[in-house]
């Protein structure tokens, strides 16, 4: 067989089949549509005096979404088909009245805002890139990641039209120990500590609720991590009985898992220690020699972590809260580029692995969270309302939070959500790098350069104007 | 009923929606309560309505609506100007000039327009026929120019070519010879502020008969235009792309349209050098095509922050007397054309601003379905016609005419007689963050 052949045979190129799947649980319409039934009838009768036997002239209606289309018409107008567009209110002013919906704003909670869950529920459901017209339409900038901006590149575009699938640009990276230079003997081999890595396609790690919550839906985050060669944190108690997806489940343990080991039932690449336990690592250690050990901790403890780096953890899961927080009310995105600068001023940034979790919400926070220092993001909360989960409350705290999951969740439907969302996000992290000139996401980490932040553009714009300096200092 | 009689189904249906639109437009600025859905951040209910109000008038809103900032939270949304006390205001009848000279530089013709701001790139395809004829009958009335967008030049656009801006953008769509030759500026689109560094996309569905026969293309299958140019990895590249211009027309002056990134000072140092006459900044807030709501948010810089950054720089690199400096993305309103100006632009370009003018809701539909459910941003034979180029002239012409009141209201009280020396004039500004 011609070479060719063979090498189309064998050919791979990572790619998420995505497929819609549209909610199983109704949620609130994004629009009320009022109208007043006797102004609406008022004008039917005067059209058909007006308009008399020209049937097709007396039921055009403004709607093309078909609100208006039922048997009734506008007398029960189809709210769910409305996408806000005003049309109606602007023919009609007198009697149609189009307000957004409170119970669908009420979505969420005050950090997890409607908007993000608007934007997840489409990417979960279609798979697609949100793709809108006329322009921007949110506020200026702000705290957090509202501060910050991606650049770009005039002229400069190596990967050309990667999103498109012309060329690749890779969302590879790699999780565990790489050294900081190999060392040879006099024979040439490798001597001293050697890389001890992972690949996962997508700097996305799906972690898993560590509460009940996770007895639902633990098979369907290791199902999907599976399909999407990434890993899904679970854990140890749901993580047992995963053996089929085992490659792809990374148990997250106790101290008191440490004689329960062996029940896991596979052995795993990768496992979280929940907080520095002793024996529990020396027990992790001599049970799955092979496995690479993550220290899961809050960001509080972003002091001691080149001291654990230093008795043999080479990655680390940082945690804020749901909203992003760390117990002193630090921001995630401060919070990454401290822990990323530990490492830097130590020396060893290049021989560990920075994951984090908590109020990385919508699919710019993974660049963004990248730039600031992080290898991937396991994503929390974004997975649940892929699943539709609703919120109880506020819910930052990460024991104290209550999300409830829709009553008819099916396991072929949440995989598929997950994936969609993640081939959404991937393909939004695609347009960003692309916009960059970046070939590959590994070159994003760190990589401030690529930012700029709204309290240095603003100082470069507007110091000096009067009242500028007055208005920052207080 | 004769009228009626003789006129059929379709035209019927379209009569009457515009009679119902129109009577709307004049409704809502003046009701007591705006929609609810209406408006946001950037572009407010008030914003919204004034904007309708000024393209039904021609004058300044006077009915107690926000005409002049957005609801924001930065940028120009928190910038005002240091008004001084009324004995130093020029008298009310002192002539105020708001013209600006486009070529500073002494090759190419010597262009003028009577108002510091033209219309931005909108395509062919993406918004109406009807739209495009609306603008650039406007742009003749007002003395300015309009842009053709990258989706070619339709025929009916001939009639008005001295007041049309040729772009040439990374797809080469409806870039021919005689298009280039029709123009009195050329404009390569390098970059896009609503979708920095990705290039652009028409929808399959949009890509009608007429709309690919424009572009030379397939109909109904979509068209993509790459990002960059694929011809052009330096300033001496983008030097060859003006000397083509130059020789096909040597009349043409020559714009280069940037998005702006951190280093957005270098991209503009580097086209004046290329020999372009004007550099066009198009921040990351503006844009009226569809674009991914990630680009929107996320890439390049707000153009209130570029303005200064490169005015600064050309400035220290001695060129600044010799490029117009245009800007675009997020430019809403007569105010915002003035604080662009005072933080360092010469003029402005406008796109949303011309949309709500003739009936944009600012609703985000675009790229739904069969388009604007306005008769805008669409191809759809029955929609477009909800636009009527003369209405549409008519309102983008009344628009510019409340912005140029406005504008020559503040420069008398500023003491300034004309709009260029207000041009960096940061003294003038004040930040009410
Ligand atoms: S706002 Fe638009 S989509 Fe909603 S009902 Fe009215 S015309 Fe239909
Ligand atoms: S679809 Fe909506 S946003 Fe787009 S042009 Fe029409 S009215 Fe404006």
């Amino acid at each position: 067989m011609p070479e060719h052949r063979d090498t189309a045979a064998t050919y791979h190129r990572y790619h998420i089949p995505t497929q819609p799947a549209p909610d199983i649980e109704k949620w609130p319409s994004r629009f009320k549509v009022k109208v007043r039934r006797a102004g609406l009838a008022k004008l039917l009768i005067s059209e058909v005096l007006h308009y008399g036997p020209r049937k097709d002239v007396i039921l055009s209606r403004p709607c093309m979404y078909g609100v208006f289309s039922g048997p009734v018409g506008g007398f029960m107008p189809r709210e769910e088909h409305c996408v806000g567009c005003l049309r109606c209110t602007t023919e009609f002013p007198e009697f149609v009245r189009i307000e957004h919906n409170p119970e669908r704003r009420s979505l969420g909670d005050s950090y997890f805002t409607f908007n993000y869950v608007d934007q997840i529920a489409y990417e979960a459901s279609s798979g697609l890139v949100p793709v809108r017209g006329a322009g921007y339409r949110g506020k200026f900038g702000g705290e957090g990641w509202d501060g910050m901006w991606t650049d770009m590149s005039e002229i400069v575009r190596p990967t050309r039209d990667g999103i498109h699938g012309r060329e690749t640009i890779s969302t590879v990276v790699d999780i565990g120990y790489t050294p900081n230079f190999l060392q040879f003997d006099a024979a040439g081999q490798p001597i001293g500590n050697t890389p001890h890595t992972l690949s996962i396609q997508l700097p996305i790690v799906l972690d898993g609720p560590q509460n009940e919550l996770a007895a639902g839906v633990a098979q369907m985050y290791a199902r999907a991590a599976a399909e999407l060669d990434t890993l899904a944190v679970l854990p140890f108690d749901y993580a047992v009985g995963l053996a089929a997806y085992g490659a792809a489940v990374v148990p997250v343990l106790r101290p008191e898992h440490a004689r329960r080991l062996s029940q896991l039932g596979f052995t795993p690449r990768m496992v979280e220690m929940q907080g520095w336990d002793e024996a529990l690592y020396s027990a992790i250690t001599a049970t799955f020699p092979d496995a690479i050990v993550a220290l899961r901790t809050g960001f509080e403890e972003t002091g001691a972590l080149v001291s654990y780096a230093q008795r043999g953890i080479k990655v680390f899961h940082l945690l804020a809260d749901f909203h992003g927080r760390s117990a002193d009310g630090s921001f995630v995105l401060d919070l990454i580029r401290e822990a990323h600068k530990a490492f830097v001023d130590a020396g060893i940034r290049e021989e560990v692995t920075l994951l984090a979790s908590g109020g990385m919400i919508a699919a710019e926070h993974l660049p963004k969270a990248m730039i600031c220092g992080l290898d991937a993001v396991a994503v929390d909360t974004p997975l649940l309302v892929a699943l539709q989960a609703r919120f109880g409350g506020e819910c930052s705290a990460r024991g104290a939070s209550s999300f409830r999951l829709p009553g008819n969740l099916n396991a072929t439907w949440g995989v598929q959500r997950l994936k969609n969302l993640c081939a959404s996000w991937r393909d939004q992290l695609l347009e960003i790098l692309g916009a960059m000139g970046l070939r590959e996401v590994r070159r994003l980490r760190g990589e401030m350069g690529r930012a700029m932040f709204m309290k240095t553009l603003e100082a470069d714009a507007f110091a000096g104007l009067l009242g500028y300096t007055e208005a920052k200092n207080g | 009923m004769a009228s009626i009689a003789n006129k059929t189904d379709e035209q019927l249906i379209v009569e009457k929606h515009i009679s119902n639109l129109h009577n709307g437009f004049a409704h809502w600025p003046r009701a007591e309560e705006a929609p609810p859905a209406l408006g946001d951040s950037r572009w407010t209910q008030d914003l919204i309505l004034a904007t309708w109000l000024m393209a039904e008038t021609g004058q300044v809103p006077d009915n107690g609506l926000e005409y002049k900032i957005g609801a924001s939270g930065g940028g120009f949304d928190v910038l005002d100007f240091n008004i001084p006390n009324q004995d130093q205001w020029l008298s009310e009848d002192t002539e105020i000039d708001l013209s600006l000279p486009l070529n500073r530089r002494d090759d190419g013709a010597q262009l003028k327009i009577n108002i510091p701001m033209y219309g931005g790139g909108m395509s062919y395809g993406s918004i109406s026929e009807h739209v495009m004829q609306a603008r650039a009958r406007a742009a003749q009335h007002l003395g300015t120019f309009t842009s053709t967008g990258e989706g070619g030049y339709p025929p009916s656009l001939v009639p008005y070519k001295d007041h049309i801006i040729t772009q040439v953008a990374t797809g080469m769509f409806g870039v021919r010879e005689e298009t280039i030759q029709y123009a009195p500026i050329v404009e390569f689109k390098y970059a896009q502020g609503a979708k920095p560094g990705l290039g652009g996309h028409l929808l399959g569905d949009k890509a009608t008969s007429a709309v690919a026969a424009m572009r030379e293309s397939v109909p109904w299958v979509s068209l993509f235009s790459p990002f960059p140019f694929h011809s052009v990895y330096s300033v001496e590249d983008h030097r060859k792309h003006v000397d083509w211009i130059r020789t096909t027309n040597p009349r043409a002056l020559v714009s280069v349209k940037v998005s702006t990134p951190t280093d957005v000072d270098m991209v503009a140092v580097g086209s004046y050098f290329a020999g372009a006459h004007i550099v066009h900044l198009d921040g990351s807030y503006g844009g009226t095509g569809a674009a991914p709501e990630i680009a929107k948010k996320n890439i390049a810089m707000p153009i209130e922050f570029a303005i200064p950054k490169v005015h600064k720089y050309l400035v220290s690199e001695n060129v600044r007397e010799e490029v117009t400096l245009m800007a675009s993305g997020g430019v809403r309103t007569a105010y915002d054309v003035a604080k662009a100006i005072a933080l360092g632009a010469d003029g402005c370009v406008m796109g949303t601003a011309e949309l709500i003018a003739i009936g944009c809701t600012r609703c985000s539909n675009c790229e739904r379905g069969r388009g604007c459910p306005f008769g805008l941003t669409t191809t759809d034979p029955l929609l477009q016609q909800l636009m009527p180029a003369d209405w549409g002239q008519q309102r983008i012409i009344n628009m510019y005419n409340a912005y140029a009141i406005q504008l020559r209201d503040l420069l008398r009280k500023l003491g300034l007689r004309s709009i260029r020396e207000l041009r960096g004039r940061r003294d003038l500004l004040k930040y009410v963050g």
